[in-house]
């Protein structure tokens, strides 16, 4: 689509969509079809209940279903001039609490039909100038850290992906990704800029996804690569099995070349585009196209910044940290935390985000992801920092400290804590469940009689991944 | 089945008891889709047949104990 001389704000592209195509579907959930004329009618009375009971520019908290209300409510919001702030539909309340008071949010939408918008606690008086969401990630000191995205760093997106990404009104677009999850919002403009079909299944785990990509009749596809993983246990990859897939999109954790090979095998009318990009420069910055002929072992490269948005290594040579500056690159956390450090601010205004990934950038101008400068690692494609798992036992475990890694076993990413002296695992493992997501919680908790130390008096985290490696 | 969920079970502070049919092993946290995917392979080697995963799980309450059970003592 030529969007080049028209808004790509995220509610003019759904406006617009809704002018072209009124008739066309624009929300398919498990076979229930809403046309861009009703989803736009719906989305209008949420709207209207934004205008009639919250304070003008404030966030509004939604519980991320997988319903019609949910779509219309994020439109809603957006178009009243107002902030959605996703809440995980699984997450335990007291995330949720976390993430509202840390958003300070003036009402929660949550079935719009029942319920409308209520007022539940209330907003900064300062009014939000042209934000748009507000998304948690993990946080390395005390809970999760919330990124406010404007509406112009959606648009920056858009401009892009809707020029190039190859979507059109004839397309049916996969909706894999919890709302409560910055690529969602790509799930949801792109889809609706491009007046295709969004199709949604209400499973969340993605053990129907393959049943739902097939009765929904799948042309474009996004998802985290481990999707790929699952499928394939599945028995649901066959060679040739989803012809009917022309555009394959994947980002959120790095893309194996093993992985890569499986899905060209299993869709080999799509073409493959590898996507990279962290929350705090929405929701990706960096794509790589993928040729044939494909390597067979390692990761795909993340290849190179998005027209307009700007790539820097911080380190010698062609080895270091990514750092990204541009039209999308947010200006950083809500509250005060230590973590605002990673946004660098120029004397000109602008910021750069140090995104604490270790990169190569090769002569053809290639970046490649290598790993990690911290101990950040990807749980199910969530960015989980295994030191919150500590800072949410820390109240419980009186004198005694545990620490937590992250290792990788069958493929899978798993978090073990260990404790130096006597604890009961089982009712700290419970009281962890009411207080995490479900994916943050480890796998098990060891209980020590002291933790390891190295040369230098520090918990000796390599010798921990060890003994979490070997079960 | 009891068997090989009772050991992550124990460790999230379940009790046998309530490893019952009406059990949702994803919702309860105890299995991610991964580990439930592969505890229905695992079924599969111990009573020695494959079962059709993607229609088992597209079934309404596809992951409860109480499906599982059904697709290995009927197939369906």
């Amino acid at each position: 689509m030529n969007v080049s001389h028209l808004s790509t704000d995220p509610v003019a592209v759904f406006d617009r969509a809704v002018a072209t195509w009124p008739g066309r579907p624009a929300l398919d959930i498990d076979g229930t079809v809403f046309t861009y004329a009703q989803l736009s009618a719906l989305a209008d009375e949420v709207a209207q209940r934004c205008e009639a009971s919250l304070p003008a520019g404030s966030r509004v908290a939604l519980v991320a279903r997988r319903d019609v209300a949910t779509y219309a409510a994020v439109l809603g919001i957006l178009r009243s001039s107002r902030s959605y702030v996703p809440l995980h539909a699984d997450h335990p309340p007291e995330r949720w609490q976390q993430a509202m008071d840390l958003a300070q949010v003036a009402g929660i939408v949550d079935d719009i039909s029942a319920t409308g918008v209520q007022r539940t606690a209330l907003t900064s008086p300062e009014q939000l100038q042209g934000e748009a969401y507000v998304m948690f990630t993990s946080g390395s000191t005390s809970g999760p850290k919330g990124v406010p995205v404007l509406r112009r760093h959606v648009a920056a997106y858009l401009a892009h992906a809707l020029a190039h990404f190859g979507i059109t009104e004839h397309d049916r677009c996969t909706q894999l990704f919890s709302l409560a999850f910055d690529l969602s919002v790509h799930d949801l403009f792109v889809t609706w800029g491009s007046g295709a079909c969004l199709c949604v299944t209400r499973d969340a785990a993605g053990l129907r996804t393959a049943a739902h990509v097939q009765r929904a009749g799948i042309t474009t596809w996004f998802s985290v690569p481990s999707l790929i993983d699952l499928m394939a246990r599945m028995r649901a990859l066959p060679a040739n099995g989803w012809p009917t897939i022309r555009a394959s999109f994947f980002c959120g954790e790095a893309l194996r070349w093993d992985q890569l090979q499986r899905w060209a095998k299993a869709a080999p009318n799509s073409r493959i585009t590898n996507l990279y990009g962290p929350t705090e420069a929405t929701i990706a910055i960096l794509e790589h196209p993928v040729i044939p002929p494909y390597a067979t072992t390692g990761i795909v490269p993340i290849g190179r910044p998005f027209p307009g948005s700007r790539a820097l290594l911080r380190g010698a040579g062609r080895e270091g940290e990514l750092c990204l500056g541009g039209p999308q690159v947010t200006e950083g956390y809500l509250g005060d935390t230590s973590a605002q450090a990673n946004f660098l601010r120029a004397a000109d205004g602008s910021v750069t985000y140090a995104t604490g990934d270790r990169v190569r950038y090769d002569a053809s101008g290639v970046y490649h992801f290598l790993g990690r400068m911290d101990d950040q690692v990807k749980v199910q494609g969530h960015r989980v920092e295994p030191v919150e798992v500590d800072h949410a036992l820390q109240p419980l475990l009186a004198e005694r400290i545990s620490v937590t890694v992250a290792v990788e076993r069958d493929g899978v990413m798993r978090l073990v804590t260990f404790i130096d002296g006597p604890a009961d695992e089982v009712a700290l493992l419970h009281a962890l469940r009411q207080r995490l997501p479900s994916y943050m919680v480890p796998e098990a908790i060891r209980v020590l009689d002291a933790l390891p130390l190295n040369p230098n008096g520090k918990v000796d985290k390599r010798a921990l991944n060890e003994l979490a490696q070997h079960g | 089945m009891v068997e090989v969920l009772m050991p992550r079970a124990a460790r999230l502070g379940m009790h046998a008891d309530e490893l019952n049919d009406e059990l949702d092993l994803l919702r309860s946290g105890l299995l991610d889709s991964l580990g439930f995917v592969d505890l229905v392979v695992e079924l599969e080697k111990r009573c020695g047949r494959e079962v059709d995963l993607m229609a088992a799980m597209d079934r309404p309450g596809g992951s409860t104990m109480g499906n599982l059970v059904e697709l290995f003592t009927h197939g369906r």
